[in-house]
């Protein structure tokens, strides 16, 4: 990784720390942002080998995709770009160059008009005088409570904290532009508040074939809590964040980071007999589900199979192929 | 009505104990029962001959301070009762000359049933145990220990517990103790409790049909426990039990409303200024249908069963007078000798 690392514009390893960091953080900002790395790098790129260029791309595709494990939108990202350059088998650097930059372009335009769409589609779900329930940021969700705030549907929100990284702060001040009435809470009140709410409305890291979604840790709990009280939930996810590699079997990995997210080091050093555990996501399981709110529609999400279908068509191959690509991702990860 | 310029040491101390109820700073339902009962020692001794007048007009603001604290209620009726019972014997001076044997006999009994209640609760923990806690409870710290001291071996997960973040103080203690300790988010609940098999809590009041009123957060613990099917106890000792609440009285919640308490640093607290409101609630109940068994110092018995055990040390119904009408008695009592 190293080596590759002095080969890439500063750009593209910025891009990558930010991600690996969380600076950049949101399933659908971090496939953006890793599209967008695979057209700097190619722009960048000086010398006419094609071949030469091809690997290098490869490469800067593989070192991107591999700053964090979790959510399936960044792998997807790369996809989109890395698959429509193998098929168009460019004669020259240039025109490799630029079907890069132009899958990058669509697929970044493509997002943005995805968190859109389904802010128009998932308002539609709420009704007048909801009360709306949310976990940590997610662009997707705060289009869907902003657009029905925008037809005077919604005026309450409330949004949990969302330990340890408080990602709750942003959508609070993201909704709070947008003129709601935000009520911030702490976590372990969720089942506290829930009878006052009508329904939920959280974004996804991953959805898997099942349905199943993978989210920021707590996303479970809340869907749990929601499901005792008789309150919807509704997940709004853009296509590109359905995991193609769940339908052959892989299991979503759930990334792991450091403890002194949780406490300080300080804390640490005088608790050395106390292990902080600080798994960054969970699953929701689909019977906890109401809908998923996809830019293609609103599906229960017991057929996220069939947005897979749609994406990746009916081929195993072609799934087992994407596969492949994940497994190399993962032995990098490993150095 | 205390004059202002009047036992002014023991009217500051009051103040400062209300302000730490009511913020939750004070670890612990029992530790806060006790403390209030060494509040009133300090101030009997100082307030001297004007010590009916601060009980009349302190301790319906401590109470409200912690409404949800039946040990507060019951620990401090308890005081009174035998406060007014001396004051009836034999006047101010006799009662004020027994306080502090009052309050040390109220602790040594409080500390019995403390000690009877780990012990019980200790031998359901067996080897190989992977128990789950949230918040702090002594009791649970020391019903743990006596497991660790059987011999028994077992690891705990422990929240954290915001908004206050009493888990750290608990996983400090365990850790201590060299017991296996890790610590977890609290919305991590849901994912560890697959690897759960038994959650231990303590709790600041049950409720005449079982339900337990104990730290924010207990609930949503138990309702991720009642899907994994891993047990759910609850270590309580009977004078936590809220006797009002068979004739209907509600247990009172807290509520703070302190962005402080929420964001962690001062940028994000001018951010949201004005326009994002902060409600953190203290306490919330877990209904009995939750809970496997409720751990007192006279065995463990189903949420369902609590009047029985009402009944069993208090008759029924619970014959139970209120604090404000015991305080009425001792302004009786004490506006006839004066």
């Amino acid at each position: 990784m190293e080596v590759y690392r002095a080969r890439f514009p500063s750009e593209v390893t910025r891009i990558r720390e930010d991600i690996r960091v969380m600076r950049i953080r949101g399933a659908g900002k971090i496939a953006r942002a890793g599209a967008k790395a695979l057209a700097i790098a190619a722009e960048l790129y000086r010398g006419d080998d094609l071949a030469g260029f091809l690997k290098y791309i490869e490469d800067v595709a593989d070192y991107v995709r591999s700053a964090r494990p979790t959510a399936v939108s960044l792998p997807n990202a790369i996809s989109y770009v890395i698959t429509r350059l193998r098929r168009a088998k460019p004669l020259s650097v240039s025109e490799a160059r630029e079907l890069v930059v132009k899958a990058a372009r669509t697929f970044i335009s493509y997002s943005l008009r995805a968190v859109k769409v389904i802010g128009e589609l998932g308002a539609k779900r709420i009704e007048n005088g909801d009360v709306i329930m949310t976990h940590c940021h997610s662009t997707a969700a705060v289009s869907v409570i902003a657009t029905a705030h925008r037809m005077g549907k919604v005026n309450t929100v409330y949004v949990k904290e969302t330990r340890p990284r408080m990602q709750g702060l942003i959508t609070a001040k993201a909704l709070a532009d947008e003129g709601l009435d935000v009520i911030l809470i702490p976590d372990s009140s969720a089942r506290y508040f829930m009878k006052k709410v009508n329904k939920v409305v959280v974004g996804a890291d991953t959805v898997a074939a099942n349905g199943a979604v993978v989210n920021k840790i707590g996303t479970s709990l809340v869907a749990l809590a929601a499901k005792e009280a008789r309150v919807r939930v509704y997940v709004a996810a853009e296509t590109y964040k359905f995991s193609p590699m769940t339908v052959v079997g892989e299991l979503v990995p759930i990334e792991v980071r450091e403890p002194a997210e949780i406490v300080s080091e300080e804390w640490l050093r005088k608790n050395p007999g106390v292990e902080v555990f600080n798994p960054v996501f969970d699953v929701t399981p689909p019977e906890y589900i109401d809908a998923i709110i996809t830019e293609k529609g609103v599906i229960p999400p017991q057929a996220a199979i069939l947005i897979l279908m749609e994406e990746y068509g009916l081929s195993i191959k072609e799934i087992v192929g994407v596969a492949e690509e994940t497994e190399l991702k993962e032995e990098e990860l490993r150095e | 009505m205390l004059l202002p310029s009047e036992c002014p040491k023991a009217v500051r101390d009051t103040e400062r104990l209300c302000k730490d109820l009511k913020q939750g700073r004070i670890l612990g339902s029992t530790e806060a029962a006790c403390k209030t009962l060494d509040t009133l020692t300090t101030a009997a001794g100082e307030c001297g001959k004007l010590f009916n007048s601060y009980l009349i007009e302190w301790v319906p603001r401590i109470i409200e301070s912690r409404p949800t604290s039946l040990v507060m209620i019951n620990l401090t009726r308890e005081f009174l009762e035998r406060y007014l019972e001396a004051l009836r014997e034999g006047g101010v001076d006799e009662a004020l000359g027994r306080v502090k044997d009052i309050v040390d006999s109220i602790k040594r009994h409080v500390s019995s049933v403390r000690d009877a209640v780990a012990s019980l609760g200790s031998r359901r923990i067996s080897d190989g145990d992977v128990i789950l806690t949230h918040s702090y409870s002594s009791t649970i710290i020391n019903l743990l220990r006596k497991a660790l001291e059987r011999g028994v071996t077992f690891s705990v997960y422990v929240t954290e517990s915001r908004p206050i973040g009493e888990g750290l103080i608990t996983a400090e203690a365990l850790s201590r103790m060299g017991i296996k300790t890790i610590l977890v988010v609290d919305s991590a609940v849901r994912f560890v409790m697959k690897k759960v098999n038994k959650v231990v809590v303590g709790a600041d009041a049950v409720a005449a049909n079982g339900a337990v009123v104990n730290k924010i957060g207990t609930s949503l613990v138990a309702l991720a426990a009642k899907e994994a099917r891993v047990r759910v106890y609850v270590a309580a000792g009977t004078y936590k039990f809220g006797f009002e609440t068979v004739f209907g009285e509600l247990i009172e919640g807290v509520m703070l409303n302190d962005p402080n308490l929420i964001i962690p640093c001062k940028e994000w607290v001018e951010k949201l200024a004005g326009r994002v409101v902060a409600r953190e609630p203290l306490f919330d109940v877990t209904p009995p249908e939750y809970i496997d068994a409720i751990i007192t110092e006279h065995g463990l018995v189903a949420p369902q069963a609590i009047p029985i055990l009402m009944k069993g040390v208090y008759g029924w119904p619970p014959r139970v007078k209120s604090i404000e009408s015991i305080l009425k008695e001792v302004q009786g009592v004490g506006g006839l000798q004066s």
